[in-house]
């Protein structure tokens, strides 16, 4: 096992090399001076100074990187040109609120997915089978922004019980503690502002959660039903095993660790692709940040967002593989085991 | 039955363990929605206005608040300027830190009068050094104040009350420039505090006291009850950033916010959206003329641009469909401008909606022809903004033009772009907009097109004229309103004869707010509100979720 983490670990050094690279890139493509077309008319020779040493152009491209990378180590992302704070400062503001919604999502799509995939795969080619592939098929081909407006119109409007966006009633101004609001609330004891902030993370996780919720559950049903038919689930039941331990124990398991993946890749996505989801929700999390970013050019922020977006992956990639060893000796074991 | 399951027995689904899992989990979603109507709530909806902004402030800090809309809305209500736009009309300057003023006979030295007893937040005196720290550290800090605060040559404290402006030449337009949002009164205590960071800690005498900020989320602020004009109806403002114009609407309709602006950009709500707003009984829309114009500008200052010559011109300002544009694009959300100010500004001349440019493409293609361009034969780049409502001009235009044999080719750009376009020269026809920040003709004539200004991306492309900078300089200088008035009508017919732009239309202030929200007073100029005199009757949902 810690030879696979190993090995896993160092394969992904040249990809974050390559990322860096890129990243480092990025405000030296632009064309011309990036200082002055940053500034735009009007800026003074001062201005344009302070920015190319803000945004570290000054110097020979490798002396850049190297101050680059030592800045990196030091935890420096630079400083957003559109609000003047520490871009590290600022992700990490904003992290806890992206973070609570993905895991909320993710854990609302394992909950859905998992056992209507089971099911469909139990009833195969009867009408439960077939409803849940119109189900999926529609939480897969629907924008996520028609999915947001349903459920605000529906449970906002129509039937009052959940707030239209925000992540905390606008009445409540308590602290954060955490920066997780339900947590927060949880800690400091005011259970109402728990709950509160709870009821506004419900319609942006469902709207989340619908996309992986639908491919989970194709995916659990495709190879649930390969499992269910092979031979070792054969001698199961043979056994006089119980319906529920054939499924669960022996058929779910293997079933399970193609989705692993899915999951995996798609909470990442979700950590760094919630653009919409997050703006048609107010919610204030990392996927508006870097959207605002890149309409702004605020540069220092789409590097420090792309650069975290790249190690995010990179970890549940990470992640993944050692879930996948975990549930797998085969890959635990390494190759001829 | 699935191939695998033995023949008979049951499919496991009917009597497992799922069923019930599935249904505790129903359950569950069920009291969690259902529970959510007696929730508790955290402060008193009735005296808290939510305001729905699509983005954060950029800075609350007069100093460094270059005229962006939602940090000068927050700077007016947590700072007071020393005179202030007199509400409703906004028409004329009322005191408002100053109680009295008075203009020497050579017009240079304005002596300010504070009014007695005026607090910061943080408890400081706000007296006449603070007056002169704030002007000071404005026009030396804030890149969008330095011209107009450029017209300071010195400040001198009397005493604790008294402060004189001595001004480099005669400015009537001097006080507008201190109504603005950007020349508010800090605490100088709060800013040595504070140093960087006093847009992130604004410390003021307004009516309302910065409370906090939640990027992304909302700015918070507190009832100052110790207002100089009275404490504030509402005990708390709060502006929730809200990106998604539908979220905004559908957030304004369910009561989870109070008010909301259509912003004057062509970026924000569509018509349709207004339309739909306007049939809600729970909410008020509320239209006023802004000082905001929208023109096709002409490079006239380029010898070998088409465009050089008045005929092609003239006749391209002939081509515009102006109602067709105004009603079938901007829904009827916007105003005909006529000239080089728009209608709502107090010097604007009326004789100029019989005189200007009206719809006459048969015109237009006769001119063309003398100017030497056959249909078919004048083709042009149009340069114009990002954003929908800009292409959607941009492709109405390029339609008009079409109809009298002018080819149009559209580029948007970014900003930044532009205005280096622009600045540079490098155009013959650019879409573009002015929003000026102050309700004086000057905020549109001098900067517009006064050749010592000629290289700024806000001057009109024109040769430059000395009689008529001449007549600029005299109405931006001394004078009653009448008599300035009488300077700004020559300008403008002397400026519409030029034809410098097809001037198109001036998009109106929109506000939205919720019929239980009373006392709203809008600026059109800039378009921001002022909450003191706001609050809120018990009639309708109001901010109470439902």
């Amino acid at each position: 096992m810690s030879r696979l983490l190993v090995v896993r670990f160092l394969s992904m050094l040249p990809v974050l090399g390559l990322v860096l690279v890129i990243v480092f890139s990025m405000a030296r493509l632009i064309p011309g001076d990036p200082a002055v077309t940053l500034l735009g008319p009007g800026a003074t020779d001062v201005q344009i100074a302070a920015l190319r040493t803000q945004l570290n152009l000054d110097g020979s491209l490798p002396a850049q990187f190297v101050s680059y990378l030592r800045q990196l180590a030091q935890g420096d992302l630079g400083v957003s040109l559109k609000s003047g704070r520490p871009v590290a400062q600022e992700i990490l503001q904003r992290l806890p609120a992206t973070l609570e919604l993905s895991l909320l999502a993710t854990f609302i799509a394992l909950l859905v997915g998992i056992p209507l995939g089971v099911w469909a795969a139990v009833r195969q080619e009867r009408a439960a089978d077939h409803a849940l592939r119109v189900l999926s098929l529609a939480g897969v081909s629907m924008p996520a922004f028609l999915i947001a407006l349903i459920l605000q119109l529906l449970f906002g409007i129509a039937l009052g019980w959940l707030p239209v966006s925000g992540r905390l009633s606008p009445f409540d101004i308590t602290d954060t503690v955490t920066g997780f609001a339900v947590l927060d609330g949880l800690l400091t004891g005011d259970y109402a502002a728990a709950w509160d902030a709870l009821r506004h993370l419900l319609l942006p996780s469902l709207v989340l959660a619908a996309f992986l919720s639908a491919v989970l559950l194709r995916f659990v049903r495709n190879s649930m039903s390969e499992v269910l038919g092979q031979d070792y689930i054969r001698t199961a039941r043979a056994k006089g095993m119980g319906e529920g331990r054939v499924l669960f124990v022996h058929g779910l398991r293997n079933a399970l660790v193609p989705a692993l993946t899915i999951v995996g890749l798609n909470f990442a996505q979700m950590l760094g692709g919630a653009i919409l989801t997050e703006t048609v929700f107010s919610w204030p999390g990392i996927g508006r940040y870097m959207f605002d970013a890149i309409r702004n050019r605020d540069y220092p922020v789409i590097q420090g967002t792309t650069l975290l977006f790249a190690l995010i992956f990179m970890l549940t990639s990470l992640l993944v593989d050692v879930l996948h060893a975990l549930a797998d000796p085969r890959i635990r074991r390494g190759p001829g085991a | 039955m699935p191939p695998h399951l033995p023949p008979g027995r049951p499919t496991p689904f009917k009597q497992g363990r799922l069923r019930g899992v599935l249904q505790r989990l129903v359950l569950a979603l069920l009291v969690l929605c259902t529970a959510g109507p007696a929730m508790a709530r955290f402060s008193d909806p009735r005296d808290t206005l939510v305001i729905a902004v699509p983005s954060d402030p950029s800075s609350m800090d007069p100093g460094t608040n270059k005229a962006e809309p939602i940090g000068s809305e927050i700077i007016l209500n947590v700072f007071d300027t020393l005179v202030a736009w007199k509400p409703p009309a906004f028409q004329q300057i009322e005191g408002r830190l100053a109680s009295d003023w008075a203009v020497s006979a050579d017009g240079r030295t304005i002596s300010f009068t504070l009014r007695p007893g005026l607090q910061f937040h943080d408890g400081t005196p706000c007296d006449a050094q603070a007056v002169k720290f704030s002007l000071e550290r404005a026009k030396a800090i804030n890149p969008y104040m330095r011209q107009s605060l450029g017209y300071i040559e010195a400040i001198s404290v009397v005493d604790a009350l008294r402060l004189e402006i001595r001004l480099t030449q005669p400015t009537a337009v001097f006080l507008a420039f201190l109504a603005q949002p950007q020349a508010a009164i800090v605490s100088p205590t709060a800013v040595r505090k504070y140093g960087n960071h006093f847009e992130r800690h604004p410390v003021g005498t307004g009516p309302f006291v910065f409370r906090s900020h939640q990027p992304d989320t909302s700015v918070v602020l507190d009832r100052n009850p110790a207002y100089f004009r009275g404490p504030a109806r509402l005990q708390r403002l709060i502006y929730r950033v809200i990106p998604d114009a539908s979220t905004r609407k559908l957030e304004l309709k369910y009561g989870g916010v109070d008010v909301g602006h259509q912003s004057g950009q062509l970026a924000s709500m569509a018509g349709e959206d207004v339309a739909g707003l306007r049939r809600d009984p729970r909410i008020d829309v509320i239209e006023m003329p802004s000082q905001i114009i929208r023109q096709l500008d002409f490079n006239n200052s380029k010898p070998d641009s088409p465009v050089h010559d008045l005929r092609v011109r003239w006749a391209l300002s002939l081509a515009v469909d102006y109602r067709g544009l105004i009603d079938g694009v901007l829904a009827g959300l916007a105003d005909r401008v006529y000239g080089p100010l728009p209608t709502a500004n107090w010097a604007f001349d009326a004789r100029l909606r019989q005189t200007a440019p009206s719809y006459d493409p048969a015109a237009a293609r006769r001119l063309l022809a003398e100017a030497g361009y056959p249909p078919g034969r004048l083709r042009l780049v149009m340069y114009t903004f990002q954003g929908s409502l800009w292409a959607s001009v941009a492709t109405f235009l390029q339609a008009n033009f079409a109809d009298v044999g002018v080819h149009i080719t559209v580029q948007q750009t970014e900003f930044p772009s532009l205005r280096a376009l622009h600045t540079a020269g490098q155009f013959d026809i650019g879409l573009e907009g002015r929003q000026p920040w102050h309700n004086d003709p000057e905020a549109h004539i001098a900067i517009g097109y006064l050749s010592s200004l000629a290289s700024t991306a806000m001057t009109f492309r024109m040769p430059p004229d000395a009689e008529l900078d001449g007549l600029i300089l005299q109405a931006q200088g001394q004078g009653s309103q009448p008599e300035r008035k009488v300077l700004y009508d020559r300008i403008q017919q002397t400026l519409v004869a030029r034809v410098p732009a097809v001037y198109l239309f001036s998009n109106r202030v929109i506000v939205f707010k919720r019929r239980n929200v009373h006392g709203l007073a809008i600026s059109s100029a800039p378009p921001v509100s002022e909450y003191w005199s706001v609050y809120k009757t018990a009639d309708g949902a109001g901010a109470a979720q439902p």
